[in-house]
């Protein structure tokens, strides 16, 4: 009991996480109905400006708004470069010109910093402090994670259904030619998306980063897999749906960790990956169908 | 007020609208009429800024606004309630009238969405109801209240009596009038023709992608040749 | 009239293969002229690295070019068989050294190379089975983007268990390799490898499955409507595209000697990703011209990465290039280059022009075969098409409000009614396109409500589409091809027609090797009439047949659906707008107005209807 309870602890630290990730996929999707891979390449960028900066002496508490900060600029940048560029294409132009940022990027690393895994210092707290409530160890970075991702995710939330930003968000998403007769601009509500979504990956990047404390090129992968899979399994074009994903994604992971025999715990990530494929199978349209109106 | 000269829209093979030419003056209630498929929606989606014309010229107050961004046209006074009526479901009634407003100030849309209340009691009733849920009248005033949000100048329409019950047609065209003796500029694309000829101080006529015809609404329904367009040959 | 007098098999493949022949010969002519002239070991061994990248992207091209759907996986699908392949092929004592622990007694297995071969392309194609069934549900319910994520899941499962699982796969770090001397030292295996690719790959394409592929790539919702049912030829692809796909990576792994998880990962995607856009997604040729151009692209970018511009021996100062002529420049040069043509140029540089066309086109003579007409259609026992109280409501909306009608084979009804009045949402009904929220139909008392789109043409129920909805990228004649091969498989009881006798009736025999989408507005229209008929119908409905055509366009295809229907001994249902053109065709009338049907009877009798006149002139004309 005292297990389970630890690893749903556990897994909502991991899910926080994933469901930022995933929610700032979902709001790129839902206004140009494009899956971005390259959404991992924020932490990437962000990461390499955290190590450049914390090997030049600065402070974590400059750093934290550092990667966001890099991490929202790095959005707008890659919008402006490649996505302006092949707005309304086809679904496979836009999956592979995301594929081609994603490797773009990490390929200028590649060719300019190098290969090797670049590892800079984690804040004390991060790995050691617990707090205890009742029989429950606690680790603090999990605390700080569950309540900075739940006010992030009730300040986007706000955002999202109180300002008229949120409101033509939301219309473009509904239906994007009508918001424009409204006149929604689209530039300002695609690049506003591109914003929200670097920010949250910003956000997600800060304790990304504070846990692996190195990057590498290739280091936006992962984050890119588990936010597009979450998004995904939570229903695409649904941002209740993404967040939903990230935070059953976490668990799932967590969960699965703890209940396999050591021998196979490498395969976690396979496992997880199996389960996602079942969900497919039987539930194809993920957590929350949203519906997609075809014209006859 | 409007002018549009020699406009033609293609899609691929398909010219939908060749060569068409209109005039709107400030304060005249237009109707463009004509068969389904005949070019109405490609015309005013043309002048909308949702297709761009392949020729032709589009003229709003003197200024060229041919291929503009319909974000833009929108600013400068010109809106569209687009066929079908493409609410936004999921928004409440309130969030799509505010949606519409998204181009005037705070303080000035605060007014105007108190002034939709009392202009369009029955959207004032469902004020918090997703927009999804209203009857299809109801959601055709939405239509039409959301586009005046924007103060527009003209305000165009795609046949708003699209799959209305008879009631609610007399509605509309009811609500057409009122807009028209408030002074409006209207240009209305209605496959209701006869309906449409008494409100409207002029009209055109379209067939297969092309201009036939234009007059008053006596005009009009005196040419027997043009009676063959809508009712075919009896 | 037998299926084979329409899919002409023998004659037909004749061109493929020769297509085929030919791009074997440019690759393996190409690479031996350039290793020759430059004698290294360095170049062969570039040359046979381009011919085994040719097996794999041409293996992805199959599935990829033939359903249109994007696959990350199929690098995964390599790591499988690459895998197996080494695990069986691989000597014992090399085994007893990296993977002692190996599971399932692999270590004592020692199978010919060819045939440990022949077993991966077995497991993957098993494995892919599976997969292919989770991507076919999750692609139907939220498009082809689902699918896609599906397929990178795919890719990084595969990396996970082989990096994590050392006992089987040695591990990230030892992986698995043969003993010195012990890889590939002959190219043959790998021209024939290369042989069967391009050969499947051509066959495929121009195969019935292929083309049915093809066609549900290029307007699904149509592909639907005509009976395909898309996840069958999806899956076939798929199947076919990772056998290809696993003979290249077995290949490859002989040929390198070893196989490590980062082998077949992002980067092997990438690179042959990058080959299959540039040259052209949707056709071999243009798959194997994207993989010579980013192979001579890459040794580029990597030499001048490596060397600067001296290796031209033009001796350019470099220094000042210092920050673009690095190491892994030809990483960055992969990356820019699938952005490039993502940008400006999707279709990549060819398109789906295949060499076979072009040979064709340029040698073959003139076809000039006389149009053919159609046969004295047999009797067909009468069929019954009845619609009972159809109610059909979109949020707020109620499009069909208690619609009902009947119909008989061999009698034109028409449905006419004003814009809104649910005329198209009754055909969508009718096909599987909308679901009824209340009401049935049935086709001679079989009842048919709830039936998907593909099921429901099977029955007999084909339409047409008011907005065309032609597969653009097909000639003419294989869009009625497309469709008769349908009717072949489903219906060999009722009357076909031949797809050229369908053509020459619709008046477009002229053009018929010309793609759909070159063709002008009203040859458009004929061609989707000539299609649906060549679905063999009970009852052909057609939305809107004339829209956008002039009168006497009109008056032309008043006459072709007649003909066409009884050739082909179906009902018609034809909705329109225009009372001049359905008093013209029909036999009998519905009038439907705010879905409901107000009024039906003769064209005479509806004509003096006077509810009639008021649903359509307006209230204030009664």
């Amino acid at each position: 009991m005292v297990e389970l309870a630890q690893n749903l602890i556990d897994g909502l630290g991991r899910g926080s996480i994933y469901a930022l990730l995933a929610l700032g996929v979902a709001v790129v999707f839902g206004v140009m109905h494009l899956l971005n891979f390259a959404h991992g390449e924020l932490i990437t960028v962000s990461g390499y400006a955290a190590f450049w900066a914390l090997t030049n002496g600065w402070s974590w508490w400059i750093v934290v708004p550092l990667i966001v900060v890099v991490a929202v600029l790095t959005s707008l940048v890659i919008e402006r470069v490649a996505f302006s560029r092949v707005r309304g294409a086809s679904d496979f132009t836009l999956l592979l010109t995301s594929f081609g940022v994603h490797f773009v990027v990490s390929a200028i690393f590649l060719l300019y910093v190098s290969a090797s895994v670049k590892n800079f210092p984690r804040p004390a707290w991060t790995t050691s402090s617990t707090w205890s409530l009742g029989p429950l160890q606690i680790e603090t970075f999990d605390t700080v994670v569950i309540v900075v991702t739940m006010l992030t995710l009730l300040a986007t939330n706000l955002l999202l259904q109180r300002t008229m930003f949120g409101l033509a968000l939301r219309a473009a998403a509904a239906d994007f030619d009508t918001a424009r007769l409204m006149g929604v601009r689209s530039d300002t509500v695609i690049r506003g998306a591109f914003a929200l979504s670097g920010l949250l990956a910003g956000i997600a990047g800060v304790f990304w980063l504070m846990r692996a404390g190195s990057t590498t090129p290739s280091a936006g992968i992962d984050p890119m897999l588990k936010g597009v899979l979450a998004a995904l399994i939570g229903g695409l074009g649904s941002l209740r749906g993404a967040v939903l994903g990230g935070f059953a994604l976490g668990l799932a992971e967590v969960l699965l960790r703890s209940w396999l025999p050591g021998s196979i715990a490498g395969l976690t990530e396979g496992f997880v990956f199996a389960l996602i494929a079942l969900l497919f199978i039987f539930r194809p349209q993920g957590f929350v169908a949203v519906a997609h109106a075809e014209r006859v | 007020m409007l002018d549009v000269d020699g406009l033609t829209t293609r899609y691929g093979a398909i010219a939908a609208l060749r060569s068409a030419s209109l005039h709107v003056g400030s304060g005249e209630v237009i109707g463009l009429i004509g068969p389904n498929g005949a070019g109405k929606t490609t015309l005013l989606g043309s002048i909308a800024g949702l297709l761009s014309p392949d020729a032709g010229t589009v003229r709003f107050d003197g200024a060229d606004i041919t291929g503009a961004a319909p974000e833009k046209l929108l600013r400068s006074g010109l809106a569209l309630v687009p066929e079908h009526r493409r609410i936004f479901v999921d928004l409440t009634v309130e969030e799509n009238l505010r949606i519409g407003g998204i181009t005037v100030k705070a303080a000035e849309r605060a007014d105007l969405l108190d002034e939709m209340a009392e202009t369009f009691p029955v959207l004032r009733d469902k004020w918090e109801t997703p927009a999804g849920y209203l009857s299809g009248g109801e959601a055709q005033q939405l239509a039409i209240a959301r586009a005046l949000m924007s103060r527009p100048r003209l305000l165009m329409m795609d046949e708003p009596s699209l799959g209305l019950a008879p009631v609610l047609v007399d509605l509309v065209f009811e609500l057409i009038e009122r807009l028209r003796s408030e002074g409006r500029t209207l240009l209305v694309v209605e496959q209701n023709a006869h309906r449409m000829l008494e409100v409207a101080d002029r009209a055109y006529v379209l067939r297969s992608g092309e201009i036939v015809a234009e007059g008053t609404g006596s005009e009009l329904r005196a040419r027997d040749d043009l009676f063959d367009t809508f009712v075919g040959g009896t | 009239m037998r299926p084979e007098t329409i899919t002409s098999s023998g004659r037909a493949l004749t061109w493929p293969l020769l297509g085929a022949a030919a791009l074997f010969a440019v690759l393996v002519g190409g690479g031996l002229a350039y290793q020759g002239l430059l004698g290294t070991g360095a170049a062969e061994r570039l040359v046979t690295v381009m011919l085994i990248d040719a097996i794999v992207v041409v293996g992805i091209q199959i599935y990829v070019g033939n359903t249109g759907v994007l696959s990350f996986g199929h690098i995964g699908f390599g790591a499988i068989g690459g895998y197996v392949f080494a695990l069986l092929a691989i000597d014992e004592a090399e085994k007893l050294k990296r993977i002692p622990d190996a599971p399932f007694g692999l270590v004592g297995v020692e199978l010919p190379p060819l045939l440990a071969i022949v077993i991966a392309v077995g497991f993957a194609v098993a494995c892919a089975f599976l997969v292919g069934l989770g991507l076919g549900r999750s692609g139907a319910a939220s498009g082809a983007v689902a699918a896609t994520v599906i397929t990178l899941a795919l890719l990084f499962v595969t990396h996970e268990v082989a990096r994590n699982w050392p006992d089987l796969t040695g591990g990230d770090r030892a992986g698995l390799a043969f003993p010195i001397r012990g890889s590939l030292d002959s190219r043959l295996p790998i021209y024939g490898g290369l042989l069967i690719a391009l050969v499947v790959g051509r066959m495929f394409a121009r195969s019935r499955r292929g083309r049915l592929a093809q066609a549900a790539r290029e307007d699904d919702l149509a592909a639907r409507a005509m009976g395909i049912d898309p996840l069958v030829q999806q899956m076939l692809a798929l199947l076919i595209s990772v056998a290809v796909v696993v003979m290249g990576a077995s290949l490859k792994v002989w040929e390198d000697g070893s196989i490590l998880p980062g082998d077949f990962f992002f980067q092997y995607t990438l690179v042959t990703l990058v080959m299959l856009i540039v040259g052209g997604r949707n056709g071999v040729t243009g798959a194997v011209a994207g993989v010579i151009v980013m192979t001579i692209g890459r040794e580029l970018a990597r030499r001048l990465g490596q060397d600067g511009f001296e290796v031209f021996g033009i001796g350019l100062d470099r220094a000042p290039l210092d920050w673009i002529f690095r190491e892994n420049l030809q990483t960055v040069f992969l990356g820019v280059a699938m952005l490039g043509f993502m940008i400006w140029r999707p279709a990549g540089l060819l398109d789906d022009l295949e060499v076979d066309d072009w040979l064709r086109r340029r040698f073959a003579p003139a076809d000039g075969a006389p149009a053919p007409a159609l046969a004295d259609a047999a009797m067909t026992t009468p069929s019954r098409l009845s619609v009972r109280a159809v109610d059909v409501r979109f949020g707020g909306f109620q499009a069909l409000a208690g619609a009902g009608l009947e119909a008989g084979g061999g009698e034109v009804v028409g449905i006419i009614g004003p814009n809104g009045a649910g005329k198209t949402t009754l055909v969508n009904v009718l096909t599987g396109m909308v679901e009824p929220t209340a009401g049935s139909f049935s086709i001679n008392g079989r009842e048919l409500v709830g039936q998907p789109a593909h099921e429901l043409a099977r029955a007999g129920l084909v339409r047409t589409f008011q907005n065309l909805r032609l597969f653009g990228a097909l000639t003419v004649e294989e869009n009625v091809e497309v469709a008769a091969l349908v009717a072949a498989e489903h219906h060999p009881d009722r009357v076909r027609q031949e797809a050229s006798a369908l053509i020459a009736h619709a008046g477009l025999w002229e053009h018929r090797h010309r793609r759909a989408r070159e063709l002008d507005y009203g040859n458009s229209r004929r061609l989707e009439l000539a299609r649906a008929a060549a679905m063999a119908p009970t009852f052909l409905l057609l939305d809107e047949p004339t829209s956008g055509m002039s009168d006497s366009e009109s008056v032309a295809m008043v006459a072709q659906v007649k003909g066409m229907a009884d050739a082909i001994g179906a009902g018609v249902l034809v909705i329109d707008h225009d009372l001049a053109f359905i008093t013209g065709i029909s036999d009998r009338i519905y009038v439907l107005d705010s879905g409901s049907v107000i009024a039906s009877g003769t064209p005479d009798e509806v004509q003096a209807n006077a509810r009639v006149k008021q649903a359509y002139l307006g209230s204030a004309a009664g």
